[in-house]
């Protein structure tokens, strides 16, 4: 063998090696995401989970949308009239087709509502919609909702109601539909290879903005230390859910870069306001004025977070701009609990869960031991979290640190549940705040209502039932070449991306 | 062999039963995963919905039994989750982990036997000393974290392999070494042992006294005696490997058994986790089955309980 063919080769090895391992380098044809686990289902009524959504919102369109600025934005509705408190009429556009060829109609829009709202249906959904109470298409553009009362969150909320093909779904029954789904949006579903990844092709006859990729793939990669090496290896193109240290690390990568976006999602602390010892205002002021909600995002989340005084983020209608409460003030926390004498000593249980971040959840009761209360953490698992959490006042532990979002961006999602009586949520009995909160969901007055949310911030601030921590910040990581801002609803639309060269 | 067989498999069926008995009650001890389903904000009617949709607020007993009858008919039910046939996915995912557990045993024998040959024919010396060295290295070193270095330094830094997921043989190298580097250090160790037993034997110094060479030695006298330890371990290290698998498969994000039952476990997916349960119960009972078998093979000195 000549020096010559041996160098030949070598090189052809080399070459057939590079193929072999970076194929995303065509990533510009062929995206690739990664996920951490893969959707569970693609029937967009059938889950509610990140995994899911990530992937099917770009098969399906909706009512409305939320743009970049987060407004509320036509999509299949073109617009929308309230004929009464309970009637809202939506007009939509009529060059929609679906993936199958088969035009979108008002009768696709009413079946969808009603598809999602009936009981028997047993979506998990359904908590988001059950103020709907029925769906009539009044001609093939025109669709009537009717709510039981004035829902001022509607909107906000149909957001997230994909509108699926009547026939199709009837055609083919639930289980064949959520195996090869068919919807009107931006990519059209190719293929489903289970546990491995789930293909999208680009629909080129959309009638709204097209995807930049012909194709994309969803992957699951569980290991966040795995997605980051993905993207510095070149074999990703996006990877979501990175936590601080990942995305710190990958400001020194020359292939890949960190994404990062403020969320509607808020952390906060709970506490039992029916419980010894904080069924006294005061160790609950106290246990607020503990807490270094700025050190904490520094030391802990990478400064990426944002600390918030109200159990709301500016992502979300009913945040109070300028609004205050009980800051980082340790010796008054001291002295608070020196007044309340030996009721501050009992042993206080701290509920979590292991998906929680679990630096936070030790800083907590680090500094609230720090300020004199006896404090232990109680892990279970998130079922068991979840449940106990949603058991009433009676049931549910005395302190527990949560992170909420209702996916629609308005206070009716996150004060209601947290904060009124009939909420397993709460914890917090007070009439005046469960009035405001009634009247704010009841009218369609978006200064009322904000009137209202501004008095429940304000009760929420001095009587302390929760302490609002922190406005999260969801951290995706990317190629250098991939253009695209992170929303606070965390949804990620292909179409919404961009790619340089 | 017959008698054997029949009765094995009579035992067979009742561990299995017992097995998913097991399971069944006690991961229902733990509640139902309807919280799990449902968005937080979801009120208690809508819980009360879903779970009635979902069966589990029927009584336990009626779950069990129609559990059981479901099973008679080789249906494992349906994913609460992902609403698709239990046995769809763990179909789609078997091929993937029995690929894994293949490769890593590949390692790990490739690997362990020619290790624990040279441990047992060179001890005391150098090269032994080295060996026993690596061995040590990787059976202290934890998956999570070898799989970690080797995606760092073969995929980010060299850029030799693919970092994680599935496709080309490339894909299953990374893995299978991770999987396997436990178990070679297990192969090295029997094989090790099983050989000094056999050449302290006295047909082995025999042998040796009649000048037979040490390779010779090895082959046609010690090797098939020292092999019988070896099975026992391959049928045991099956098992682990199956086990083992879980983590290596988060690690690479290979699409296997390991993953889907991590990711069923935490989501409370009863059906999947039964299913897995079953389908490990069921290879566990047959590997340690064929080992029995293949001893009497190897060793007619062996017999069967049962075969005379």
């Amino acid at each position: 063998m000549t020096p010559l063919s041996r160098n030949a080769r070598l090189a052809a090895l080399a070459a057939a090696l590079a193929l072999s391992t970076a194929p995303a380098h065509a990533s510009k044809e062929r995206f690739i995401v990664d996920l951490v686990n893969e959707p569970s289902s693609l029937d967009p009524q059938v889950q509610w989970n990140p995994d899911s959504y990530y992937v099917y919102r770009n098969i399906f369109d909706n009512l409305v949308t939320r743009n970049d600025k987060g407004e509320i934005v036509p999509q299949v509705a073109t617009s929308w009239k309230y004929l009464s408190d309970t009637e809202i009429e939506f007009e939509l556009r009529s060059d929609i087709l679906f993936h199958d060829g088969s035009k979108l109609t008002a009768e696709d829009v009413a079946y969808s509502v009603k598809r999602i709202t009936d009981p028997k249906f047993g979506s998990p959904q359904l908590g988001q919609f059950d103020k709907i109470t029925d769906a009539v298409a009044l001609s093939p553009t025109k669709v009537k909702l009717t709510t039981n009362g004035a829902y001022p969150a509607l909107l906000a909320q149909l957001v997230k109601l994909s509108i699926v093909p009547k026939a199709v779904v009837e055609a083919v029954g639930k289980d064949a539909f959520n195996l090869k789904p068919v919807g009107s949006g931006p990519y059209k579903f190719e293929g489903w290879q289970r546990g491995v990844q789930v293909s999208l092709s680009r629909n080129d006859a959309y009638w709204g903005d097209k995807g930049p990729f012909p194709a994309v793939i969803f992957r699951a990669v569980p290991d966040g230390a795995t997605r980051v090496a993905n993207l510095q290896a070149g074999t990703s193109d996006l990877g979501v859910t990175l936590d601080s240290d990942q995305a710190a690390q990958l400001k020194s990568s020359a292939k890949a870069k960190a994404l990062i976006g403020l969320t509607e999602r808020v952390a906060y602390l709970r506490l039992n306001t029916t419980k010894p010892p904080f069924d006294n205002v005061k160790l609950r002021v106290a246990a607020a004025h503990a807490i270094d909600k700025e050190g904490m995002v520094d030391g802990l989340l990478g400064g990426f977070d944002k600390p918030v005084s109200q159990l709301l983020t500016p992502a979300s209608f009913g945040w109070i701009e300028g609004m205050t409460g009980p800051n980082y003030d340790l010796a008054k926390a001291k002295a608070l609990i020196a007044e309340a004498g030996p009721a501050a000593k009992a042993e206080i249980e701290l509920a979590t869960a292991p998906v929680f971040d679990q630096r936070i959840v030790q800083a907590i009761q680090q500094q609230l031991v720090d300020a004199g209360f006896t404090v232990k953490i109680a892990m279970t698992d998130m079922a068991t979290y979840l449940k106990r959490s949603q058991a009433g006042p009676e049931a549910t532990s005395t302190l527990s640190f949560g992170r909420w979002s209702c996916a629609c961006q308005d206070a009716d999602g996150v004060l209601f549940p947290l904060v009124h009586k009939s909420s397993g949520w709460s914890a917090y009995r007070n009439p005046k705040a469960d009035s405001l909160l009634e009247e704010a969901r009841q009218t369609l007055d978006k200064d009322k209502r904000l009137a209202a949310y501004k008095q429940v911030h304000e009760i929420i601030a001095t009587e302390a039932p929760l302490v609002p921590l922190y406005q999260a910040a969801v951290l995706y990581g990317a190629t250098k070449n991939l253009q695209f801002k992170p929303t606070p609803n965390e949804s990620m639309f292909l179409n919404r991306m961009s790619w340089v060269d | 062999m017959q008698g054997f067989l029949l009765r094995r498999a009579g035992q067979a069926l009742v561990t299995i039963l017992g097995v998913v008995t097991l399971i069944f009650f006690v991961q229902r001890l733990t509640g139902d995963p309807t919280y799990l389903l449902v968005p937080e904000t979801a009120t208690k009617t809508d819980v009360e919905a879903l779970r009635h949709a979902l069966g589990f607020d029927r009584p336990l007993l009626v779950q069990y039994f129609d559990f059981l009858a479901e099973l008679a008919r080789f249906d494992l039910g349906q994913s609460v989750v992902q609403r698709v046939p239990v046995l769809t996915i763990i179909a789609s995912r078997l091929p993937y982990t029995l690929m894994l557990a293949a490769g890593a045993l590949v390692v790990a024998c490739g690997i362990g036997v020619p290790m624990g040959i040279l441990l047992a024919v060179f001890r005391d010396r150098p090269i032994a000393k080295a060996a026993s060295g690596i061995v040590l290295a990787a059976q202290s070193m934890p998956t999570f974290w070898s799989g970690i270095l080797m995606i760092l330094v073969f995929s980010v830094l060299l850029g030799w392999l693919p970092p994680s997921s599935t496709g080309d043989f490339s894909h299953l190298i990374m893995p299978s070494f991770a999987l396997g580097l436990l178990s070679m250090a297990t192969f090295a160790r029997i094989t090790r042992s099983a050989l000094l037993d056999e050449l302290s034997k006295d047909y082995a110094r025999t042998a040796r006294s009649r000048g037979v060479r040490t390779g010779r030695l090895l082959l046609r006298h010690v090797a098939r005696n020292a092999s019988i330890p070896l099975i026992t371990v391959a049928a045991l290290e099956i098992s682990n490997l199956l086990a083992g698998a879980v983590i290596v498969e988060t690690v690479f994000a290979w699409p296997g058994i390991g993953q889907v039952t991590v990711q069923a476990i935490l989501a409370r997916d009863f059906m999947i986790v039964q299913g897995v349960v079953l389908m490990g119960a069921f290879v566990t009972v047959l590997l340690n089955l064929l080992s029995d078998v293949l001893y009497s093979i190897i060793d007619p000195r062996i017999v069967l309980e049962g075969t005379r």
